[in-house]
């Protein structure tokens, strides 16, 4: 899914972005769910039922990216 | 507007506005990383997930329009795009000076300073919005 060879450590804010939009996947994902289940209108429910599916997706992607950066980190700060 | 359950939490029309104003402030910040990114693998990441994001985004807003879950936006005035036309092709004009003065050599195959189509022929089409 993603190519090794342009791999690099990730900074700060990259972190930090991930942090943010993983937060943004999560409240997203129970959103959809809560008014899914309380509207009466079939392709409201079905939409968002589908939406719940991607931004699910998107979570794992962010974890993914974390977890493939992990061993390239420093341990020290360097600068 | 169409919330038939009474007893709901909210009107379907403000949750879905909710998730779709969250939508678009997601998509906002997945661009923004997007162009922060300094690892290619991970600013491929932002890029897909702002794609995917915008792609939610635009069906819930469809799903909302046909279910008269959000308001349509009024239309545009002819007369007001006309003046839009106007104004962008005299602003070409001047960039097209500017880029000249500066002695670049544009890419050929896009030729600046040529005017976009003149408004419609009114002949055809009635100036007059509310008439069709």
């Amino acid at each position: 899914m993603m190519q090794n060879g342009s791999m690099q450590p990730i900074t700060g804010k990259e972190l930090e972005y991930i942090a943010d939009c993983l937060s943004n996947e999560d409240l997203l994902t129970k959103q959809c769910a809560a008014t899914a289940s309380s509207t009466q209108n079939p392709a409201l429910k079905q939409v968002l039922s589908q939406h719940i599916q991607m931004h699910k997706q998107h979570a794992d992607k962010l974890i993914g990216a974390l977890q493939q950066h992990q061993p390239l980190a420093p341990t020290q700060p360097s600068n | 507007m169409n919330s038939s359950s009474t007893g709901s939490f909210m009107p379907d029309a403000d949750l879905a506005y909710t998730i779709l104003a969250d939508l678009k402030r997601t998509v906002r910040e997945y661009s923004t990383a997007t162009t922060e990114s300094n690892c290619p693998t991970v600013r491929q990441m932002f890029t897909d997930l702002t794609n995917s994001t915008l792609k939610l985004q635009g069906e819930l807003y469809n799903v909302m329009q046909q279910n008269n879950l959000y308001p349509a936006p009024g239309k545009a005035l002819q007369s007001d795009i006309n003046k839009q036309i106007q104004t962008a092709n005299q602003t070409k004009q001047e960039c097209e000076q500017f880029v000249q003065q500066k002695n670049i050599n544009t890419v050929p195959g896009s030729p600046m300073g040529q005017s976009y189509g003149s408004p419609l022929n009114t002949s055809e089409y009635s100036s007059n919005p509310y008439v069709r």
